[in-house]
């Protein structure tokens, strides 16, 4: 079978995946019979409903999105700012990191829910939804990059060294492209982070605007309707967001072997 | 013969993991222009001196010089064809090969002809736009000899280069290396298992023992004129002589 056909299989299937779950959803909804589990139509009700209309205080949809995908950016970007290069320095000279081991490692075990209280303390509006927001992504793609730099082939390293190549050439020509795509997925798994502290973010920056928030507001009028919608809106933009991380790293990572999980 | 001159000079080289001997007490001299093949058991530490000849390892105890000072890559020029896959994956066929030129700083002009040119020694010039995954063992390993003839080095270390080679690649690679030495002159350490391959294109073979390792014997091979014939009487004599030092392995 060619590659086309395979493609276009895999998206059926994947169409007929949601399209059961819905329908099991709608046979459970129906079953339940209750305000506090809605059917795929009344999801789909809600969802009108804000696109078109706004939410209770007149805040469209797009306008929820917009603000928390530039949250996200603005906090991701951050992580990717300092992650990567504090990574490949610490790669390069693993000194660094011994010694300061025992500050940076606890710190990646506390949850970006239990900073809430010191950004609130240290930090104002636009300030504490990248805060929560960078503490997500920031460990990942850090974590990453330094890991592959120490996964470097020596060969590879060699293979310049004996020509007389400097330090300088290696990391740039060597070490850099070695390790590009792990901080690729590095980088993928950060902005997944990144989505999921999205809420977190939202209830303390203040503003009523983003999705985190559309969800709180409805859950203080137990709307769950609205409240799927919002989840849903956040699970739908993360994968489209993956999907297309993906493309990218296929095209610009075409020398390795085939990246697929099938 | 030992009247030349000594172009790497090994004394009393020593090398240890740990516990572990691998290197003992070793003393040779290279002579400039020579063509040395080493051949030994499997795991006797071939690669290893290989590499501390190159200082990519520090030695136990002992020096290695080469014309009288430790190696030192930015003035020496030396190539490295490792036992090991060394292939660039990023890098394209044609772009893996030219590393050596490009650290050099050649010009464009030179890299372009240079490179084409040993594209077609190792039957390559096709695959040039390939990356390494897309090419099979035998291809990678001729990208990496490749890659180590263009530079033209002064000192060409080759461990076990052609090991994947099916056997008429091979002949014709080692005609072309025995060519290209004949030319140059460089001093090649050419590291082997296979016997005929050592007599067919060294002027000497040092036959190490298992570890720790030692030299068990100096087999010259020099006064044998290229291109060799495999059946001839004195080849086929050297031959078998080195088969029954390897013999008690
Ligand atoms: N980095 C290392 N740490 C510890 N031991 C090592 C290391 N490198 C090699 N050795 C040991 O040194 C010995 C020699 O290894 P080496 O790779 O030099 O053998 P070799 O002669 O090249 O073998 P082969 O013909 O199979 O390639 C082996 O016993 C190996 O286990
Ligand atoms: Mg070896």
């Amino acid at each position: 079978m060619d590659k086309r056909t395979n493609q276009l299989k895999t998206v059926a299937y994947n169409l007929l995946s949601v399209a059961i779950v819905a329908l099991l959803w709608t046979m459970f909804a129906a079953w339940q019979n209750s305000p506090y589990f809605p059917s795929p139509a009344e999801i789909w009700k809600a969802f009108v409903g804000l696109a078109t209309k706004g939410d209770i205080e007149g805040v469209s949809l797009s306008a929820h999105i917009w603000a928390s995908l530039v949250r996200i950016f603005a906090g991701f970007v951050a992580a990717c700012v300092l992650g990567i290069p504090l990574g490949l320095a610490m790669g390069l000279w693993p000194k660094l990191y011994n010694r300061t081991r025992a500050i940076l490692e606890p710190i990646r075990f506390i949850p970006p829910i239990a900073w809430i209280p010191m950004a609130i303390v240290l930090l104002v509006g636009f300030g504490r939804y990248v805060f929560l927001i960078w503490l997500g992504a920031f460990f990942p793609i850090f974590i990453t990059t330094l890991l592959s730099v120490t996964r470097v082939n020596p060969v590879h390293v060699n293979v310049a060294k004996v020509f007389g190549a400097k330090r300088s050439y290696i990391i740039r020509k060597i070490v850099i492209p070695s390790v590009l795509p792990d901080i690729a997925t590095g980088m993928r798994v950060g902005l997944g982070i990144a989505w999921m502290c999205i809420v977190a973010a939202e209830m303390i920056g203040g503003e009523m605007v983003g999705i985190g928030r559309l969800i709180l507001k409805y859950a203080e009028l137990l709307r769950m309707g609205e409240i799927i919608v919002g989840m849903l809106v956040i699970g739908i933009i993360g994968f489209i967001m993956n999907e297309i991380f993906i493309m990218v790293e296929n095209r610009l990572f075409r020398w390795r072997s085939e990246v697929s999980i099938d | 013969m030992n009247t030349r001159k000594a172009k790497i000079q090994v004394k009393d080289l020593s090398k240890h993991f740990g516990e572990l001997v691998v290197l003992s007490h070793m003393n040779f001299d290279i002579y400039d222009g020579e063509f040395l093949c080493v051949v030994g058991p499997t795991g006797c530490g071939k690669t290893t001196f290989c590499n501390v000849v190159t200082r990519l390892l520090p030695s136990t105890d002992g020096s290695v010089t080469v014309e009288d000072e430790p190696v030192n890559f930015k003035k020496h020029n030396i190539a490295f064809v490792f036992q090991e896959p060394s292939c660039l994956p990023w890098r394209t066929v044609w772009d893996n090969v030219k590393i050596g030129l490009e650290i050099k700083g050649y010009s464009k002009k030179d890299i372009k002809d240079k490179v084409s040119e040993v594209l077609e020694l190792t039957g390559l010039t096709k695959f040039k736009d390939f990356f390494p995954n897309q090419i099979s063992a035998g291809m990678k390993q001729r990208v990496a000899i490749a890659r180590s003839f263009v530079t033209e080095p002064d000192m060409l270390l080759m461990d076990e280069p052609f090991g994947q080679l099916d056997t008429s690649t091979r002949f014709h690679i080692e005609s072309s290396l025995v060519k290209l030495w004949e030319r140059k002159k460089q001093t090649i350490i050419f590291v082997t298992h296979n016997l005929e391959e050592a007599v067919y294109m060294s002027e000497r073979i040092l036959v190490c023992t298992p570890k720790p390792t030692t030299i068990k014997k100096e087999v010259q091979v020099g006064h044998l004129p290229h291109p060799r014939d495999i059946t001839d009487p004195e080849f086929v004599r050297i031959r078998r002589e080195v088969t029954d030092l390897v013999r008690w392995w």
